[in-house]
């Protein structure tokens, strides 16, 4: 028997709204002379990095729709399809992303399927598309399950996931500068998540949030976007290619290398897996802890500044 | 949607918009000068400690010497990305010098340097 209950799939829908989107943003930046920048074969890795997420989506999605039917079967609860339901598996949800998006920085194993979303040194509604091709392999829908056991249908949980994904595009734009106060109070905005694609060390592992940016402020990992230093977009160690391939496996390959490596403890080995990106045996790396405590012996007073508290 | 539409979408708006972008001049490679060298070599490796940077007539291209070694700086697109010189392997072609990194994030930059510039590059990047 099939289950009756059916929502859109929001993602998909809105791919003519995101091509439709980037040709008007980069019509904004070459009209104005400003508000972002673009490169061809920068905007093409996205690109294509973003059709392959679909891909992954259509090929690989029944993993989680079983896992979360599955879950479905268990729970003695149902919260109905109220659009209060919805509205409240919304938030919810965009919880549940907050403490994914971190894992997805502190964890590697969970990194090295977010790192390619990372990876371009540009900024722009592109970058928004270079979404992972392995996040199935994280396992990272369990932290959805209590969203199920919770009464929340799986297809409201996965229809109100495409909606947060979507409004998250939008941020990913340098066109769009500020927004209203009580705006940039409540909510996710691009100045807001241009400090989570930071580099800079004062914007490391800041603002996960996917829509409201309140999660960040309850958690501390806030920063705000300062003025005086604009975020320097990419990864720590930025990647020498533009092949989709490398992109989207290169820290999964260089994961593995280091946890087969001869010589360590079993106990080494799992933190090559699960430790903070950065993590190394033999300190010959730095984690973003590192990296901020040597920008600090370097200028000693940005000391007790955001991103240094 | 129709898996076809959907395809026809994302293949006709990824080939529309990477040739609107060519045709716009953003395939241009970054034009390097030794500021610009230095700088962004600062912005790879804030704690190396520059000796000389030696830039390549067309700009595109930089050896960084530092306290901590010898480095790579190319023009990679509208930016630039740089890796010190301890692991890689150096082949010359007819019109080029290609570099050959051991790193899967890096795996190769070809150099196009002028007839006076490659020996002495040749020079600069062998191991010591």
């Amino acid at each position: 028997m099939t289950d009756p209950l059916h929502y859109p799939d929001v993602v998909q829908m809105a791919v003519p709204l995101f091509v439709a989107a980037v040709l008007f943003e980069l019509g904004w930046i070459v009209w104005r002379g400003r508000g972002g920048r673009y490169e061809t074969r920068d905007a093409l890795t996205s690109l294509v990095l973003g059709a392959g997420s679909v891909a992954e989506g259509i090929l690989l999605g029944f993993v989680a729709w079983g896992v979360f039917m599955w879950l479905w079967t268990l729970t003695p609860l149902d919260l109905g399809t109220s659009i209060w339901v919805v509205a409240a598996c919304f938030v919810l949800d965009d919880l549940r992303y907050y403490w994914v998006h971190r894992f997805g920085h502190r964890i590697r194993w969970v990194w090295a399927s977010h790192v390619n979303h990372h990876s371009s040194q540009h900024y722009n509604l592109t970058t928004a598309l270079r979404q992972t091709w392995t996040g199935t392999f994280t396992l990272m829908m369990i932290v959805r399950a209590p969203l199920v056991l919770l009464g929340f249908h799986p297809a409201m949980v996965l229809f109100v996931g495409g909606l947060n994904l979507i409004y998250q595009f939008w941020i990913h734009t340098e066109a769009i500068d500020k927004l209203p106060k009580w705006f940039e109070t409540v909510m996710n905005t691009p100045s807001h998540h241009r400090v989570h694609h930071g580099r800079n060390p004062r914007y490391l592992d800041a603002n996960y949030a996917g829509v409201f940016i309140v999660w960040d402020k309850l958690f501390g990992t806030f920063v705000p976007e300062l003025d005086g230093e604009k975020p320097d977009y990419g990864l720590v160690r930025n990647l020498g290619t533009f092949n989709p391939l490398r992109v989207v496996f290169h820290e999964w390959i260089g994961l593995f290398r280091d946890v087969v490596q001869p010589g360590l403890t079993l106990r080494q080995r799992l933190n090559y897996a699960f430790a903070p990106p950065g993590y190394s045996h033999d300190g010959s790396r730095d984690t973003s802890e590192g990296i901020k405590a040597k920008h600090l012996v370097r200028n000693p007073s940005d000391s007790g500044t955001p991103g240094f508290n | 949607m129709p898996l076809h539409i959907l395809l026809l979408l994302v293949v006709g708006g990824i080939s529309a918009i990477t040739l609107l972008l060519h045709l716009l001049g953003k395939s241009r490679l970054a034009f390097l000068t030794v500021e610009d060298a230095r700088s962004a070599w600062h912005r790879h490796f804030p704690d190396d400690d520059i000796q000389d940077v030696t830039v390549a007539q067309n700009g595109h291209a930089a050896l960084v010497h530092t306290a901590q070694g010898p480095g790579l700086l190319w023009s990679f697109g509208a930016d630039t990305v740089a890796r010190h010189l301890h692991d890689f392997d150096l082949i010359e072609t007819p019109d080029h010098l290609r570099v050959i990194f051991h790193d899967f994030t890096a795996p190769r930059v070809s150099l196009h340097l002028t007839e006076t510039e490659r020996p002495l590059w040749q020079e600069l990047m062998a191991p010591t």
